[in-house]
Formats: C-alpha cells, structure tokens, sequence
C-alpha cells in the first residue's frame, strides 16, 4: 500500500535563504512521516551523507528534499538518493517559491508546510523507473551532392564516420560547380570556383569512409529508435564506371543534340555525355529519354563499359543520423512572363551569365548576344520572384542575388570595360565586408538605379527596360541590348520530395524548417535528422559550408554521446490496440508510426504530453510514471493543508513556465501566498477531473500557463476554453480558471498575472 | 483549376453592353445556347454601379448596398452563378461578396438598414455567395466549355492576325481568380485558339489599360487618349485586325475612339473590335444583324472580315 | 528646405486611417512599401502625367493630408495595374479611391463629381448607370455618328430580339432609389448639387 511507504523529509536551511523566513521546527512538527532531517547546506557532499546514511537507518521508500528549485538541484538530489531510484525523490521549491516571494514568515511557513505535503502525496505515487538511453548507429546518410553535402560528409568521414553521400544527378558537385568565378569580400576579386571546388571533390572521392551514389535517390524511409531504414533507388548510369576511361568517343560518335542543362540550355549536348570536365564519377552516362538506341557508342567503345539496357536498383541502408543538403533550384522566369525571358534570347538570368562568363561555358567567356556581338548595355533587375508575395512569387529576400549581380558586374566591366551595366534595385543588401566589394563595383563605373522595373519589351533592336527612378522620381525607359535577371532561389524538388519522405518540418515556403532558427540552427524538427545549405534557406557558398560542419558536428555529438531521456512517456498495449492511427494524427512531435502491423513510439521523440491518450477509443496507451496519479496526489497534498478562510490558488507549469516563475524568486519579486505552483512535464497532463476535483475540494482558482511555442499551446488553449464552458454548464464562475502565455525572461508579467489573478479571484470569494 | 459552372447562371445585364453593344448580348447568348449553357436574365437586376463608382460619385457602402440586392434576386432565383458580360461589374460584384462575407460590421450595418426600412428581404446572409465559387466574366465560362467549342465552329478566321485586349478590370481586380494569366493575360487568347484561329500573342502594352481611366475620357481627354494611342501604335506595329475585347467600357474606347486616335497620332488604325464573345458566334455562324449586331460598331466589321468562308467539314 | 516633425506629430495616423476604410482589402499593405517603384513603372498615368502612384503613399505613409487637395491624386485610371503587381501587396489605386472618398466627406472634391452628377441620377430614374448627357456633345463631336447610333438603338436592338426590355419595371427603380436613400447616398448627392448652385 502507498500509504504505508516510508518517507523521509530533508530540510534545506540554505545558509539562512530559507531558515530565516520559514519557522523549520514548526515546519518538523507539522509533518508526519518516518524521518525528518535538517542541514544548512543540502546540496554539499555532508548533506549527501545525511541523506544517504537516513535512507539506511531508517529504510525509506521514498524521500522528499525541501530546498531549493529542482530546476537548479533535482539531478544533485537524484544522485544523493542512490541507491534508491532516482525517481523516487521529489522537490519542494521552498525557496525560489517560497522563502524569496514571500516576506510574512507565518504565512511563508504555511506555505512551505503545504509545498512539502503536496511533495510527499505526490512522491507516495511514484514508481522506480529507469532513464532510457538511446546509442543510435554510427552510419550517416548525406542526402544532396552540392557544396554543403560534400563538406558535411567529408567533415564527419575525417572524424572517422562511414556517409553515404546521396546525388541523384549523375555527378557531385551541385551548383557551385558551374558558377564560373567565385568572389570573396575581403580579397575583393573574383577567383575561379572549380579551382576551389575541385580539391574538396577529390579529398572526398579518395575518402575511404564515404561511399558516392550518384543518380539516386532515398525513396522510403523509416525510423525506429533512432535508426533510420533507408531505401535508396540508384538508376541505371548505363555506362559502367569502373570501365570507363571517359575517353569520349562515345560521344563523338552520338547523333542525338539536346540542350546542355550543365549550360543552362545555352550550348548542346550528346544523349551520352559527361557532365562536365570535372565531374565525378569520371565517366560517361547515357540520358535514357533522349537515346535513340542506335548502339553507334556501343560499338566504339574499347572498354565495352556501355550497356544499353539497365533497370533501377535498390539499395537498402541503415543509419543513425540523416544530413539533408538537397539544395535549390532557381526561380521559373515564366512566373514574371513581363521581363520577356521565354520570348527574348537575350534576356537572360544570372545564372546563365555565369555560364557565359564562364571558360568553360557556351561562349568560352567571352560575353556574347545571341546574335555574336558584344552588348553595349547589360541592365540587371534585381528581386525578381524574391521580395514578392504576389502569386507565385517569394516573400523573403534571396540573399545572395545583390553579390552576384555585384560580382557578374565586375566581371564584365574587367573584361569589357567599355560595355555600360545598369543594376536596377530596390535595396543593395550587402552586409558585413560585402559592402567593400560594393564600392569595388561603384569604383568600376557599374550604374545603381533605384527602382523596380515594370517590364522589358523589344522595340525594333534594342530592349527598352521600363522602370521608375525612384531617387529621382522619373519614369524612364533605359535601352538595353541584354538584360539579366536575378532570379529568386527557391526549395529544389529534391528538398520538397525528401520533406515528404522524411517527415521533416517546413517553412511555409517550402525550406526545411530548423528546430529553433536561433539555439537550433541545423537541428530539424525530427531527432537525427540534421539540415545544412540551401535546403533551408537562401545562402551563399561560405554560409553553406558553416552550416554543413555545423551539422556534421551535431551528427557527431549524437553519435558520441548517445542520448539518455527521461522515462515518462506513452506505451502502446499491443493486445489492445486496433491500429486505428489516430494516435499517429494526433501526435506534434511525430513519434508514432506503424511499423511491422504495430504502433510503434520513439522515445527519442516523445515528450508524454499524452495527447495521444485522449483519442484512442481502445484506452491502449499509457504514458509511463503514473503522471495522472502524481498531479492529482500533489493536488490533494496542497487542498489537505487549506485552513479556514485561506484563499488556494493552484497554478500548473511545465518546465519553461516554471523557471520564469523561479525567476521571480531570484530577482526578489512577489506574489500573494495563496500562489502554489505545480511542475508538470506537460501542461497538456492536467486534465478536466484534475481541475474539477481541486475546485469542488478547496482550490479558489486554477491558473494555466504555456509557452506559446509550445507544440501543444493551440492545443492546451483550445482545452481550456472547454473547460471553461463545461464549469458553466455546472453553474460554475468560469473565470476561476485563468490561461496565460508564459515567457522564461518575461518573469515579471507573471509575477503581474499571478497577483491580479489573486485579485479577483478574492472579488469573486466575496 | 478552379471548377467553372455550366448552369444555376444568372446572366447579369451590363448597362454599357445595353445601350453601346447590344450585340454582345445577343451574341453571348447564341453561344450560350450553343454550348448548352444553363442560364437565365433577369429583370429585377440593375446596373452594378461601376461607371458611377469608378467615377467617384457611389462610395462602397451605395455599391455594396445595392450588390446585396442583386445577389438576392440570383439566389432567389436559385441561379446563384452570377455571370457578367464586363469586367467593371465582374470587379465591383467580387468585391461586394468579398466584403459582405468578410467585413461584419459592413454586412450588419447593410442588414440593419434593410431591417430598418421595409427592405428585410433583401439581407445578405455570411457566405448566401462565395467570390470564387459564384461570380464569374462570360469568359470564364467560355473557358469551361473550351473543348467544346471546335464541334460549333462554321467559319474560318484564321486568315486574320488577331490580337487580344484583356479588360483591367476582369484581369488584375480579383488576379487570384483570374483564369490564363494575369501579368500576361490569355484567356481571351486561348479562346481565340479554340476557334481554329492563331493570335498575335504579346505586344507591348498587352496587358495596359484601354485608356478609358473612367473619368479620364471625359475630364482629362488627352491623358486617356495618350494611354489608348501607346496600346493602338504597338497594334498597328503588329498589323493587327481585329483586337478582340472582354469589356464593353474598352470596346467603346477602342471602336468609338478609334478615328479621332488615328488622326491624332497620324496613323491609320484599321483594326475591327470585336467582343470575344462575338468572335466566337461569328465563327459559329450568328448573322452579322440579327446576332452579331454589327450596326452598332464605328469600325464597321466588314471592313476587315469581308466574307466568310466556311471551316471544311 | 527643411521640414520638422514635432515631437507629438504622428504621421502614420493618416495610413491608419486608410488601412481601416472598408474599401481597403490589403490589410496592413500600405505600411510595408519600400518604394521600390514598381507601381509606377506600369502607371500609364505615370507614363503620360505628374502622377506617381510610388510619390502618393509616400505621403501618405509621411502623414501629408495636403494630398488630399492634390489634382494629381484625380489622374488614376483605376486600372489596377500597381495593385497587381505591388511586390509588397499594397494597392495605390485602392488607396487612391478611399483619398478622393477623404476629400469628397472633407467637402474638398465636390467639383471633379459636377459633371458625373448624371450618373447618380440615372439610378434614380433607371436603375441604370448611363453616361450623362453633360458629356452627349464631346462623345459626338469625337465620335462621328454616335448621337444618330444612339437614335436608332431601339431599332438595332429590336433586330436583336433582345428582352427584358433596357428599362426596370417601376417597383424596381423604386426599390433602388430607398436603398439609395437609406445608404445616405441621396442626401450626399443633394449636398453636391448645391454646392454646384451656389458656384454658379
């Protein structure tokens, strides 16, 4: 029987922080339990002997510590504890709620004798439970072979990490390796950037620890305790790679033309063909859609490395840790049909003056019309489908299309001098040192004009651009014979379709969504799966990188570390369970799933908020720790102590709630006696009979507070209400129940809303 | 792609198509009952208020006020899918919906005023509308029945470089419903295409203003007939024909003007104005009197479409 | 030239106050322009007057209810274009309706409604909105043929077998006419027609 467990009460002096205004020996006397201990300094080594030696002596079931805050000592007192369980030892906050918010020692001493009942009803209700620890698998899957792929597998291999890095275009080395030049902002020239790009691909191709598949793609995924069960689809490259010498005249020989998409359409390929110059594999590949089949490659090549027939493979994977670094792709021009983009050649994107800028590019660098002649005047418009809400159009801000005009800019003009360049804009956003490669740019003559253009047109053989010159306030039309867009970069398919397989949160234009875009840049919102590059959200090649060794460092916190969790959380009973999947719905934290014709929970990834609970009509789920039992035995311990005329106020917190609540104790602020906070892991866990109950036996009030970034606040806030109309179906005063936004640093509110709320609940007693 | 109605329509008279291009009308309904369209015109329905609006004398609440009436009479009439033949009452009964729907305090302010004064049968109920789902140009659902259209087709346009005028108001008000575009509007365009004929496709100025500005034709004629001449000079440099129109306040700056425009800028605008849905009955044989009413245009018709020949069976 | 903001000058109040008018379907729109441009770059106003439509939220945003007298602000084509493409979805040309409104409720625009008075009282006689015949004369005059068109439109109409016939039946111009009424429109109306009197 729990009433029967032995309990012992250990009283904290804390060098006078509590003894000087709670009556301690009054405080002894009212309790009635097995041992009652007292020292001044608890949380030191003597007070873990006199904690230790009573639990001996006096063999105790259980044991309550009344001190301080547990957000400042719970793991302390879990470890003086042993060798009972950790779980079975519970705080009294008598200081950061009590002995610091109060100055009335008779009444702080009521409230301190209150606090520790409720704690020892409550801590009667616990049971031994183990923490849970989690070693995921070492392996890591890199989905996305660009710039920041590449750095996050090559970072985690050198420390010793197996990656599969995962492309599905027929080489690595995603944008960056036909950008053309590079430019950094301290150096202030523009550098070539497969010269930087090249190294990085060759460490990573001589990097035993990393395995390249290239043309594939994850198709399916599946998570279980923090092992994801990938299944990677490879297509057929048709071309044997560990034949091929990419000598090339299997393309020589091809009579199929299709635009180059390496050169952004400006220049053709052959159906068989190599990416590009430095592209890995270092191997030819067949573009299935465009070949015709005439066999004139098979019969050229000496290797006899082509087969012209193949089918897709799958390659199963298992791995611990997931790093999404799927990319962008570029804005549709067809979506801004009025800078003429489908109906002009040379009206053209940043994209492609890279490429034509390029030596390795269409026109081998030199800049060129379409119809071979130098143009006299480049107009650049920049922000387009960036900074627009209209539809199709992109909210945010690029971020790097202001360098890159800069850049593309500079480059002509050094190549070009007499050739006049215009960049229309509405802001030149260059932060930081960018802003001197801005004044490079002044300092070669390009021309800035403020103003968003309305549309370009073609008048007889120039382009007339149509834009106000908004410092000026003119409307004026700029001839120009080449007009480049800097076109908006948007999520690529590549990081929408992963999303979906995945199961990873996204931003509401469609990037992944870090877990937190300030403490938890690189973090998703799924345990294990980690984001770096442009999947997340605009960015440039030095932001890249920073993000993808981020990452690869989380990955390996992960894998070092392993993950221990708290034990209180949901359980399926498999006997009971019809596989409904309501619970699977119901879930914010995307911890359930089916797997194998059963509910299965990651424990990596619930929180025990028991949402899950409420839905499932076969009552199958429990969450671990008799929370239910626990709130309502605190409850009780709290109402059992209410005197005649004592107003009871009983007020639930989860951890963030509760440490703004403590910070009100360490600045020294107050709130009204009849405040008693309880600490619950979900806020979402007081239920409707919790509350009923305290109301119909003594309680005054009940105030619910929740972080509104909580997961759960719409859905706590949505309870409330109910609860709410249900007490004034029974002819209750609904405004007994009070809910609040809480902010950690916003202490001060709460120490406002606790007071008025004591208020008026003292106007409605009246 | 929104889902277009084929019946439950109320046709819904325009004032400018009444009294300038009654041809419209008639011709809208000839293609109507060819592709078996389910509609009714109604008596009780009066003007919009767009000319009046749009001049500055009715305010929202005149407008919205006498919308709520018009929407009563459709839903009366259980032909909830109100159909306009111009783009100014497309824009101005949208907006009313919108704003009966959205704004409580301007449909309760309505109400009350009905309430008040004997008029309770005209109350407008949240949602008695839906702004997609009910109002609706004639082109829109022309566009619906787009696959239909080759089966009625009699005579071949085809000969003639067509170009297209999207009024402002059915494209840019109300932009997230507009159907084929908006920064480059089509839909007429597509039309045009479903009747075996090619149009020029973008011009500059394609989707500018008509030049009427309301106001701006009678009290600032030079500024109105400045924009109308940059949209007919960039026609002329493309030889166009015939420009194919969706509003009848456009038709009138177009057709009307056409002559004074052309003597102003010293060029000789030959172009016929047709409305898209005179277009359509032309190729599917409405007589040029009795459907077309061609009587009432200034460039006469027969000066660009001379004779008719038939699509080869 | 220097101007001064007083410490107690709030100069958003102006925007606020266009922000609430029903007419205003872009919320907040008017307070996000970044005066990028765009609106005017595809004004035909713009393109062939002093209007800017990028100048006028400017003022407004700067507080400046002079605009308000400003004959500029009477040069919209209420095309739409700038509300269709305003990358920060605000829409000038609404804005610009719910100014004249201003000016008109401030008694500041009365003479630009003169000549439009016959629109107003067409839906009293008609139910129907019919070009005022102030203008009957300019129309013939750049319109070769029209007053004759406009004789014979029972005619064309007749071949037409157009029905209903062009005028409402009575009870409902009548029902028209109170809503009118009851709006307030027809005493506003009355107010501008004797402002034009005592002008003349």
């Amino acid at each position: 029987m729990r009433d029967e467990l032995k309990v012992g009460v250990f009283l904290c002096e804390c060098g006078g922080n509590i003894s000087d205004i709670i009556d301690l020996d009054e405080v002894r006397a009212s309790l009635n339990v097995e041992f009652i201990g007292q020292f001044e300094n608890l949380c030191s080594l003597n007070g873990r002997k006199i904690i230790r030696d009573a639990i001996f002596d006096h063999d105790l079931d259980r044991v309550v510590v009344a001190a301080c805050s547990p957000i400042s000592h719970e793991k302390t007192f879990q470890d003086y504890v042993k060798p009972l369980n950790p779980y079975l030892m519970d705080m009294a906050n008598i200081r950061e709620q009590c002995s610091w918010v109060h100055d009335d020692k008779e009444k702080a001493t009521r409230k301190a004798i209150t606090l520790i009942n409720a704690s020892i009803e409550k801590v009667k209700q616990s049971d031994p439970v183990d923490p849970i620890f989690c070693q995921t698998p070492d392996e890591v899957a890199v989905i996305g072979g660009g710039i920041a792929g590449m750095n996050a597998a090559l970072s985690l291999a050198k420390q010793g990490t197996k990656v599969t890095l995962i492309e599905q275009s027929p080489s690595i080395g995603g944008h960056m390796a036909k950008i053309g030049k590079v430019f950094s902002p301290v150096k202030i020239a523009e550098e070539c950037g497969m010269c930087l790009l090249n190294p990085i691909l060759n460490e990573l191709v001589w990097n035993e620890n990393i395995e390249v598949l290239t043309n594939s793609k994850v198709i399916e995924s599946e998570r279980r305790a923090g092992t994801y069960n990938l299944i990677v689809e490879k297509s057929p490259r048709y071309v044997d790679t560990e034949k091929c010498i990419a000598c090339g005249k299997c393309a020589q020989v091809c009579e199929v033309e299709v635009p180059d998409d390496w050169n952004d359409g400006l220049s053709t390929r052959k159906a068989i063909y190599r990416p590009f110059g430095q592209s890995y594999p270092e191997s030819y590949v067949i573009d299935m859609d465009n070949c015709t089949k005439c066999s004139n490659c098979v019969k050229v090549c000496n290797m006899r490395a082509i087969k012209l027939r193949g089918r897709p493979e799958r390659i199963p994977l298992q791995v611990g840790s997931i790093i999404v670094a799927t990319g962008h792709k570029l804005f549709d021009m067809n979506k801004r049909p009025e800078y003429g983009y489908a109906r002009y050649d040379d009206v053209i994107t940043q994209s492609e003056l890279g490429r034509i800028t390029g030596v390795n590019g269409p026109t081998k660098g030199k800049l060129l019309k379409s119809n071979g002649e130098v143009p006299k005047r480049v107009v650049m418009i920049q922000c387009v489908g960036s900074r627009d809400e209209k539809p199709d159009g992109h909210k945010y801000c690029s971020k790097i299309c202001c360098t890159v005009a800069l850049k593309n800019a500079n480059i002509i003009k050094h190549k070009y001098p007499e050739t006049d360049v215009v960049i229309c804009y509405t802001d030149v956003r260059t932060p930081g040192m960018f802003e001197k490669y801005y004044k490079h740019t002044q300092e070669n003559e390009v021309r800035f004009i403020r103003g968003r253009p309305g549309e370009v047109v073609k008048k007889k053989d120039h382009f007339i651009v149509r834009t106000e010159d908004t410092l000026k306030g003119e409307f004026i039309e700029i001839e120009a014979d080449m007009v480049v867009l800097s076109t908006a970069m948007e999520p690529s398919e590549g990081t929408r379709e992963i999303a979906e397989i995945l199961n990873i949160g996204t931003t509401e234009d469609g990037f992944i969504k870090e877990s937190h875009p300030k403490i938890k840049p690189v973090a998703t919102d799924v345990q294990g799966i980690f984001v770096c590059g442009t999947a997340q959200d605009p960015k440039d090649i030095t932001e890249s990188i920073m993000q993808a060794t981020a990452s690869a460092s989380k990955v390996a916190e992960y894998n070092y570390g392993g993950v221990e969790i708290e034990p209180f959380i949901a359980e399926i009973d498999k006997e009971k369970c019809i596989l409904c999947g309501d619970c699977i719905s119901r879930c914010k934290y995307k911890s359930m799933s089916i797997q194998n014709d059963e509910v299965y929970i990651d424990p990596m990834a619930c929180t025990g908020c028991g949402k899950c609970l409420v839905g499932c009509s076969q009552k199958a789920i429990h969450v671990n720790g008799n929370i239910d039992e626990k709130i309502m035995a605190t409850i009780k311990g709290v109402l059992s102590k209410k005197q005649e005329g004592q107003r009871m106020i009983l007020v639930f917190l989860d951890n963030i709630g509760y440490t703004a609540a403590d910070n009100i104790g360490v600045n020294r602020l107050s709130y009204p006696e009849s405040i008693h906070i309880i600490k619950v892991i979900s806020v979402n866990r007081v239920r409707p009979n919790h509350i009923k109950y305290a109301l119909d036996n003594g309680a005054d009030g009940v105030f619910i507070g929740e972080f509104p970034g909580d997961l759960m606040y719409d859905e706590v806030e949505r309870k409330v209400v109910r609860m709410k109309e249900t007490l004034e179906e029974f002819n209750e005063n609904p405004d007994r129940i009070m809910f609040s936004k809480v902010y950690i640093p916003y202490f001060t509110g709460l120490a406002r809303k606790l007071t008025d709320f004591d208020k008026k609940i003292e106007e409605l007693n009246l | 792609m929104k889902s277009i109605p084929d019946k439950d329509i109320l046709l819904f008279r325009s004032c400018l198509v009444s009294v300038e291009y009654p041809g419209v009308e008639s011709s809208t309904k000839f293609v109507f009952d060819k592709l078996k369209i389910d509609y009714e015109i109604s008596d009780k329905q009066t003007c919009c208020t767009g000319l009046g609006h749009y001049s500055d004398v009715f305010d929202q609440i005149d407008t919205t006020a006498i919308g709520a009436r018009n929407f009563k009479i459709a839903k009366n009439l259980n032909r909830p899918n109100i159909v306009m033949m111009c783009a100014t009452c497309y824009a101005i009964n949208k907006k009313s919906v919108k704003l009966l729907n959205k704004k409580d305090d301007l449909r309760n302010h309505i109400n009350q005023l009905f309430e008040d004064n004997g008029l309770e049968h005209l109350k407008y109920e949240k949602d008695d509308l839906k702004p997609t789902e009910n109002i609706f140009h004639v082109v829109d659902i022309l566009y619906g029945k787009i696959s239909e259209i080759p089966k009625h087709i009699k005579y071949d346009l085809s000969g003639y470089k067509i170009a297209t005028h999207h009024g402002c108001h059915y494209c840019k008000v109300h932009y997230e419903d507009t159907i084929a575009g908006f920064r480059d509007p089509n839909i007429i365009d597509e039309l045009v295409e479903a009747c075996g004929c090619k149009t020029i496709g973008w011009y500059d100025h394609k989707r500018a203003t008509c030049g009427t500005g309301f106001r701006q034709r009678y009290s600032n004629p030079d500024l109105s007939f400045t924009a109308t001449a940059d949209k007919m000079n960039a026609l002329c440099d493309e030889d166009a024909e015939i420009v194919v129109h969706l509003c009848p306040n456009c038709h009138i700056q177009f057709d009307r003007y056409q002559p004074l425009i052309s003597k102003r800028e010293g060029r000789d605008f030959k172009a016929i104005h047709l409305n898209i849905a005179q277009f359509i009955a032309i190729a599917m044989g409405g007589d040029f009197d009795k459907v077309i009413g061609v009587k009432a245009h200034t460039t006469p018709v027969d000066s660009v479409i001379k004779e008719l020949k038939e699509v080869p069976k | 030239m220097t101007s001064k903001q007083n410490i107690d000058d709030s100069p958003i109040d102006f925007a606020e106050k266009i922000i609430r008018d029903v007419k205003n379907s872009k919320e907040e729109g008017v307070l996000k322009c970044v005066q990028c441009g765009m609106c005017t770059s595809t004004c035909p106003a713009a393109r062939h007057s002093n209007y800017n439509p990028r100048d006028i939220i400017e003022r407004v945003l700067d507080g400046d209810v002079s605009i308000l007298e400003d004959d500029l602000i009477w040069n919209c084509f209420y095309c739409y274009t700038c509300h269709s493409v305003c990358p920060v979805g605000n829409s000038v040309c609404e804005v610009n309706q719910i100014l004249k409104q201003i000016a008109i409720s401030n008694e500041i625009g009365y003479d630009k409604l003169y000549e439009y008075m016959g629109f107003a009282d067409s839906y009293f006689t008609a139910a129907i909105g019919a070009i005022p015949e102030i203008f009957f004369d300019d129309i013939d005059r750049d319109v070769p043929g029209w007053r004759d068109f406009r004789n014979n439109l029972g005619e064309i109409r007749d071949e037409l077998e157009l029905d209903p016939p062009l005028m409402p039946p009575k009870e409902v111009i009548d029902e028209v006419s109170k809503i009118l009424t009851i709006t307030g429109f027809k005493a506003k109306i009355e107010k501008i027609r004797q402002s034009q009197e005592v002008e003349k």
